[in-house]
């Protein structure tokens, strides 16, 4: 596992002043993949391990011995098809969760300071009951929906059985990114596209998400396509949708070619990639695509104020139209146009190697080797039309050689190392908005992410000075007496009558995937055993043991090894 | 000394500069590193493409007019564009009318403007031009790193904290440069350990965990001297407790939808002043990305950014004999507006340049003109200046860039005489009656 500072961070340091610049690629590769190497076999975890850190949020105390004993394909399989009835300890965090909300009065609603639960989670609430709370005059009350998301979110990926389906929430959640807290018409009904979009496909019809993307309230407002209306049309949705949600920026020609025939297999009917002028036609193909607030469509017509997607053919450019080299006849009948779009963007090859790259980056790695890509791509395609589409990819990239064969290649996020932390050390959550705030400041905005990428994924992004002193310092916050997002018991949890030695060892197993070097386990040997033996029990105070344990634990969680998965 | 607001703004001659700087403490130009000659660059970058049609707009021309509609900044009325002097020929050229306090800047003299400026590529996407731009050679794709890393590395900056994105992340434009730190507050830039009694021993551990190599490992160490550095400079009282960083009197940051931008220029601002041989900082401002209602967003991004500037100008006024700010965004947007109250991704754009070493209240650039045939494919501002013939005639004259190529090999384009050469006679008067300003 040798990556040099040159390649992760395609750094210069050698050509400084030498007026010598080389193009290795671009600059979001950062790991290059080596597979089968010595360095990789000697630092690869038993497989156990490589998946319960990247196909989960790490494990949790007696997962280990789970999967060891149930077998890695039997795991897999069992995560591709989670099932909610079976998930009760996640079940009872979410019930027994309460959420602050604090208010001052204002004009005609009283002041509120309560621990709330987490109703709009528990209760399954509908548009019916999320979309009146858009006109809630207390704007904590308009995005206490989200709120309660995120909240919901922590407490998932700390205790749900379905991890992977959690890991693949978090991703769909970032390749289709909402800023929840750009308009409170998303953030009040925020729990529908979580829900009813995000997790209802996230292992499911790729082009069937797409779609009920398109529709959905989040993206109509995030992205403006449900302003967008014939003469010139809005163009935000239609250029993301080819940029991010599908096709993807590898795939945009438009530096190469400024007309659609120009673009190589255009002629044939398959173009290879896409361009302004696609960008703009399928602006037009989504015109009068919306959501139902009230709008006024034409003298006193007006559309209901419920939340729900409507098509308004008043809006609607009819004419003729060309996108990806397909002629679409004008006059067609209503919604034709824009599910023609997604149809082609969705099932285009182009399509298929972004998001299977794109997957390879987060369960495996930044750099993934094209032979997979295009293997994964391939079984997308033909399973284009099967409702398990995303889970039958994905299961093949998890029973991979490569996915077993690395490790070590991603740099958590913030949120993976807080959650890893957790689970590791068996700690109580109790959710609050200082802990999301302490993410922000690590640079991760959960559902508050303003541009339409998504959290950055190569892990060159997260080791800047500010990402690096935060997640040092969060591992001590989270078990500050301030934070409170959480109780530990880590002396507690220590078998008793250990040395200092083994204390180490039981804790670094808990949190490490691979064991760190020697001089690292004799500092934290150290550390634990102060000036009795290393093979002793510690000697001290209760109280400096315990003080000597939380160190032992929180310096585990700031070394290099813990930051990788 | 009282420091007036009219003083800020004009006192900003080097001869007044020098008077005052033996009575600040702290005021030793001379740092680890030798930072003596150098501009303190700073990069302000306008996530999601700003409108320069509305920053700096034609505001007679009926191409203009007519695809603006009611999001055009006007002649004459309530919306009326603010007045400058030295524009470029093609248009009567006005400030968007919440741009107060960059026309004071640009009468003071210290703001320039370069308009059909931009990236040649023809990406209408805000990554891949943010990515061309930030990398800085457009013409071989997208390289390995940014054009601020090659500058910085082209000088051996290695002073004691040579560049910093005020940010939680490093922007592109510095990516490859290895000293590079993101922070977001120097008062609370330091470890927090829970434990009392181990804290030395869990320093010396955490130090020998990233002694090594990894990249992870050089992100450590790379973090723990800026630590180091950093909290040796931070100002502390008698109790040894940080002092938290207060502006020069009357400068306000802006609050509101400026607040980001205010924040991070104020960090700049403070880590400046402890003289911790910054040479570039960068800095981002987003949300410029208006499909829908501009009418109301787009007014209050200019605001925050007109605030901040001239309060960070401010701010630094005994600085200005170093201090070199560049504004810039991916692109600028469509010439007709949508049916949404917006407008969408395109091409040619403003820049804005701003420093005590800058012939300022002056317009530079080539206007295209608007008509049909005049727009690049038929829609968007054409661009006759390359973006980087302004950055780079920055680095060279007010940095300490050699040659051109270091930074940007294979850029040919001639440079607009925008920046004043070391040495050379800065033509400024001392006092210029400038509009009262009120905030």
């Amino acid at each position: 596992m040798i990556w040099s500072r040159r390649r992760f961070l395609g750094a210069s340091a050698t050509m400084a002043g030498a007026g010598i610049v080389d193009f290795p690629g671009k600059h979001t590769s950062s790991i290059t993949f080596q597979t089968h190497s010595q360095t990789d076999l000697a630092a690869t975890p038993p497989i156990e391990l490589i998946a319960l850190n990247r196909m989960a949020y790490g494990p949790r105390p007696g997962d280990v011995a789970r999967v060891r004993q149930m077998g890695f394909t039997a795991y897999v399989d069992e995560q591709l098809n989670p099932n909610d009835a079976d998930d009760a300890l996640c079940a009872s965090k979410l019930t027994s969760a309460r959420l602050r909300i604090q208010y001052d009065a204002g004009m005609g609603y009283p002041a509120v300071d309560e621990m709330r639960p987490l109703r709009t989670i528990i209760e399954n609430w509908g548009l019916a009951q999320l979309w009146p709370l858009t006109k809630h005059p207390a704007y904590q009350e308009r995005i206490r929906p989200v709120e309660e998301v995120r909240a919901a979110t922590l407490i998932r990926a700390v205790y749900s059985k379905w991890q992977l389906r959690e890991v693949l929430v978090e991703f769909w959640h970032n390749h289709f990114n909402v800023d929840a807290y750009s308009d409170t018409r998303i953030s009040a009904t925020w729990p529908l596209y979580d829900r009813d979009v995000i997790r209802r496909h996230c292992l499911g019809n790729f082009r069937n998400m797409v779609r009920d993307v398109a529709k959905s309230i989040a993206m109509g407002f995030y992205l403006d396509n449900a302003f967008s209306r014939d003469g010139p049309a809005n163009e935000n949705y239609a250029r993301e949708l080819f940029e991010l949600h599908t096709l993807g920026q590898e795939n945009y020609l438009n530096h190469l070619y400024n007309r659609w025939r120009d673009v190589p297999g255009a002629l044939e009917g398959n173009p290879i990639g896409y361009i302004d002028q696609d960008v703009y036609e399928a602006a037009r193909a989504f015109t009068g695509w919306t959501i139902a607030h009230g709008q006024t469509i034409s003298g006193s017509l007006r559309l209901p104020d419920t939340g729900e997607f409507a098509y308004v053919d008043l809006w609607h450019d009819n004419a003729q139209k060309r996108v990806l080299a397909f002629e679409i006849d004008p006059n067609q009948p209503p919604l034709s146009d824009g599910e023609t779009v997604i149809r082609l963007v969705s099932e285009h090859p182009g399509t298929a190697r972004h998001i299977c790259r794109k997957l390879c980056r987060r369960l495996l790695a930044d750099d993934p080797p094209d032979s997979l890509v295009n293997r994964l791509a391939r079984i997308w395609l033909e399973n284009k039309d099967a409702s398990n589409q995303i889970a039958i990819t994905v299961r093949a990239l998890l029973l991979s050689d490569e996915f077993a064969s690395t490790f070590g290649r991603k740099v958590k996020r913030p949120f993976e190392v807080v959650v890893s932390f957790l689970r590791a050390t068996n700690a109580e959550v109790t959710p609050n908005r200082d802990l999301f705030w302490q993410l922000q400041e690590m640079g991760y905005r959960m559902f508050n992410w303003g541009p339409p990428t998504g959290h950055p994924e190569e892990s060159a992004a997260w080791l800047s000075t500010n990402g690096m002193l935060r997640r040092w310092n969060i591992i001590n916050y989270l078990q500050s007496s301030w934070l409170k997002a959480a109780t530990f018991d880590l002396p507690g949890q220590t078998p008793p009558g250990l040395t200092a030695r083994q204390i180490v060892e039981f804790w670094v197993g808990r949190l490490l995937a691979v064991p760190p070097p020697t001089s690292t386990m004799n500092r934290l040997i150290d550390l634990m055993r102060q000036n009795g033996s290393a093979d002793a029990p510690p000697t001290g105070s209760a109280d400096e043991i315990a003080d000597r344990i939380r160190s032992v634990v929180t310096l585990i969680a700031m070394t290099p090894e813990f930051q990788l998965r | 000394m009282t420091v007036s607001r009219r003083t800020f703004i004009v006192g900003c001659s080097a001869a007044i500069a020098a008077m005052t700087g033996s009575a600040v403490r702290g005021l030793a130009f001379a740092q680890p590193g030798d930072t003596t000659r150098r501009d303190i660059l700073v990069v302000v970058f306008l996530r999601g493409g700003c409108d320069g049609l509305s920053l700096v707009a034609p505001v007679n021309d009926p191409f203009y007019k007519g695809a603006r509609g009611e999001l055009r900044v006007e002649e004459s009325g309530q919306n009326a564009g603010l007045l400058l002097s030295n524009t470029i020929p093609g248009a009567d050229f006005r400030l968007h009318p919440r741009a107060t306090l960059l026309q004071s800047l640009y009468i003071n003299r210290s703001l320039a403007i370069v308009h059909a400026c931009g990236l040649r590529n023809g990406t209408r996407s805000h990554f891949e031009a943010m990515d061309y731009m930030e990398g800085g050679i457009p013409e071989s794709g997208v390289p390995a790193n940014g054009w601020l890393a090659r500058y910085l590395n082209s000088i051996n900056a290695s002073g004691y904290l040579p560049a910093v994105a005020a940010g939680t992340r490093v922007p592109f434009s510095m990516v490859g440069f290895n000293d590079a730190a993101a922070l977001t507050d120097p008062t609370s830039f330091n470890l927090s350990w829970n434990s009392w009694r181990y804290r030395s021993q869990l320093n010396q551990a955490l130090d020998a965990f990233y002694s090594g190599d990894s990249p992870v490992q050089q992100a450590g160490r790379t973090t723990l001297t800026a630590i180091a550095r950093i909290n040796e400079r931070l100002p502390r009282d008698s109790q040894g407790r940080v002092i938290p960083y207060t502006p020069e009197t009357g400068v306000r940051y802006p609050g509101g939808r400026g607040a980001s931008l205010g924040n991070a220029l104020r960090t700049v601002a403070s880590l400046i002043k402890m003289d911790i041989g910054l040479l570039a900082a960068t800095v981002d401002y987003g949300g410029w990305d208006t499909h829908e209602g501009q009418r109301w967003i787009f007014p209050e991004l200019v605001a925050g950014l007109a605030e901040g500037l001239y309060a960070f100008y401010n701010d630094l006024w005994r600085y200005h004999d170093r201090l070199t700010v560049v504004v810039m965004s991916e692109f600028g947007r469509r010439l007709k507006a949508n049916r949404s109250g917006g407008t969408d991704h395109g091409h040619g754009n403003v820049m804005l340049v701003l420093g005590e070493g800058i012939r300022g209240g002056k317009m530079y650039g080539v206007w295209p003109g608007l008509a049909t045939e005049q727009l690049d494919n038929g829609v968007d501002l054409a661009i006759t200046t390359d973006y980087r013939a302004v950055l780079a005639e920055i680095l060279i004259k007010r940095g300490a860039l050699q040659t051109v190529d270091q930074v940007f090999p294979g850029f040919r384009g001639s440079l607009l005489g925008l920046a004043y050469s070391p040495g050379e006679t800065i033509e400024r008067p001392h006092r210029v009656n400038l509009p009262l300003v009120t905030r």
